[in-house]
């Protein structure tokens, strides 16, 4: 009992010694002198520019897709690398098409449905060679865009072990390269393989959302060239009527990728098979 | 207190400030201003480059392109998925204009593929007047009609 109270009371008086020892530690990093060397420091490391304007807290973006409205042209995945500087190798994507060809199931069997064929060559990019499967074995055949869902409890913030990746305030996950060490983990941790490691700048990449044309009034590249309208792209938080993803929302059933992770994606799909994972 | 204690003291005091002081300097001045993150990382992305100028800022300059385009069976178009990236050129309209690369790029979109939409126009590129040039017999900004550079036209009509 009496140890209890000892430690405590030494617990206080230290809590009550080191306040203002903290209190000067801060004063000394926060005067002028302090704070311009500091600047100086970091200007040598980062350069920033404020999009002027722009504030972070009066957005929510969202992003749809169609994918009854695909048609697998590959202008969405080529217009992301130009836009985002992607690497050209087939291997990198930040968003990138998919063809599904479920084949008829086996008429002998009781299933329903026959084995599911997934290609997606250089992503999409350049188009997609004639079906491999003849017509009349194919059940359904479809494209199926694919980029980063911007979850909202997303695993790769949650595997990350330096805090590089996070959830900004308008709906968009972002990575800091600046703190990013590239180990790796957020591409094992993300469910939707959309993910990488550069291997120039040794750092994770991903969608952004094009943050650079959004913050600026413009839609993703990706939105930007698609032909048919299957991407859409909006504000949550804009009240319009017609803005275009409350419309399609509202239009349309919905459905997200793997709910059953329950990392609640952002990015909202129409007309999805049960085989697209 | 026993001089040993108050020299420890005395030391843990010293080791304590010097890491708050280290703390100030290192830790970036915004961090924390949304959340347990760089601030300043949101307007570093922000500030990239950008390379697709939007179907809006092509319209400003070519409006007889954009009403006809606008009126035509390629109306949910935008100028840059024919053209490629064009923002270098919005800004200063003497760069090099972006242009359709080459024939076979209006089969990028309308090449017969059993997984695209039924109802999407497509050709079988070996059926669909393989000789020609698609422009030959289709205005790029308004497919349905015939082109309006005579040289171009071909004998073939198209459907209006
Ligand atoms: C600031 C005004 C301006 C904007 C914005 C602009 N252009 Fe132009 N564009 C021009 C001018 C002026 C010319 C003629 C240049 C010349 O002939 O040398 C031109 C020429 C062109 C040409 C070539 C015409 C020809 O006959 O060869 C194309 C194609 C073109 N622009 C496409 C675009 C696209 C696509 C965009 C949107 C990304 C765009 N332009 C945005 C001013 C603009
Ligand atoms: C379907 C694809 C497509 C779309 C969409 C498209 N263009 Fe074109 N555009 C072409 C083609 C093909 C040419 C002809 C190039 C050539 O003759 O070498 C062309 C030519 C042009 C020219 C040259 C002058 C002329 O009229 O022939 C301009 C300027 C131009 N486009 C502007 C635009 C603008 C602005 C938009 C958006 C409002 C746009 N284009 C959308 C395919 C397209
Ligand atoms: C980026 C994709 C894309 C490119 C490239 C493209 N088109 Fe189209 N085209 C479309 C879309 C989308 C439609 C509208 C389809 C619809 O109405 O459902 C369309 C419609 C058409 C139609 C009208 C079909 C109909 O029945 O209404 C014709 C003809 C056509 N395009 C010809 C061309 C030609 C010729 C070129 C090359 C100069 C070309 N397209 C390039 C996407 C494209
Ligand atoms: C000799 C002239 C000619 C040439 C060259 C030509 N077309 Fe056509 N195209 C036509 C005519 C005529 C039609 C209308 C057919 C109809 O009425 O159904 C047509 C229709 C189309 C359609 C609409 C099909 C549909 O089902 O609605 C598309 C898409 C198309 N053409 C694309 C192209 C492309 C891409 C090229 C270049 C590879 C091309 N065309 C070259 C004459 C031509």
């Amino acid at each position: 009992m009496f140890g209890f109270f000892a430690r405590a009371a030494v617990g206080a008086w230290a809590v009550s010694v080191l306040r203002p020892v903290k209190a000067v530690a801060q004063k000394v990093a926060q005067s002028p002198v302090a704070r311009s060397a500091r600047e100086a420091i970091q200007k040598a490391f980062v350069t920033a520019q404020t999009p002027t304007g722009y504030d972070v807290h009066a957005h929510h973006w969202a992003m749809a897709i169609d994918v009854e409205r695909c048609i697998g042209c590959g202008l969405c995945a080529e217009a992301c690398k130009g836009e985002n500087h992607v690497l050209k190798e087939p291997f990198y994507f930040r968003t990138w098409i998919e063809r599904y060809i479920i084949r008829k199931p086996d008429p002998r069997s009781f299933e329903l449905r026959g084995e599911t064929l997934v290609d997606s060559p250089n992503g999409g990019i350049g188009g997609f060679p004639p079906s491999p499967v003849r017509k009349e074995n194919i059940l359904r055949t479809f494209f199926v865009p694919k980029l980063c869902n911007q979850c909202e409890h997303s695993p790769c913030i949650q595997a990350c072990p330096v805090g590089a990746t996070f959830d900004s305030p308008d709906g968009a996950v972002l990575i800091d390269k600046e703190y990013c060490i590239g180990c790796g983990f957020c591409v094992q941790a993300c469910p939707y393989g959309c993910r990488f490691l550069n291997p120039v700048t040794k750092t994770a990449e991903k969608c952004t959302l094009c943050y650079h044309r959004i913050t600026h009034g413009l839609r993703p590249a990706c939105v930007e060239v698609c032909p048919t309208g299957a991407r859409i792209f909006g504000d949550l938080k804009d009240g319009n009527e017609k803005n275009p993803v409350r419309v399609f929302i509202e239009n349309n059933k919905v459905q997200v990728l793997k709910p059953h992770l329950g990392t609640e994606p952002r990015v909202y799909y129409a007309g999805l098979d049960k085989e697209v994972r | 207190m026993p001089p040993q204690i108050t020299r420890l003291v005395y030391l843990t005091l010293a080791i304590v400030a010097v890491y708050f002081l280290a703390r100030g300097f290192l830790v970036p001045a915004s961090f924390g201003q949304y959340g347990w993150y760089r601030g300043n990382a949101l307007k570093e992305i922000a500030a990239l480059p950008i390379r697709y100028a939007g179907r809006a800022a092509c319209a400003e300059c070519h409006e007889e392109a954009a009403e006809r385009l606008a009126k035509g069976s390629h109306q949910g178009l935008s100028c840059e998925a024919c053209h490629g990236p064009g923002a270098a050129h919005a800004e200063d309209p003497a760069e090099a204009a972006p242009k359709p690369e080459n024939s076979r790029f209006c089969l990028r979109c309308h090449e017969f593929n059993l997984s695209r939409p039924a109802k999407f126009p497509q050709v079988e590129a070996d059926d669909h007047f393989p000789d020609q040039k698609c422009a030959e017999c289709h205005a790029p900004h308004s497919p349905m009609q015939a082109p309006e550079d005579a040289s171009k036209r071909n004998a073939k009509p198209v459907k209006k």
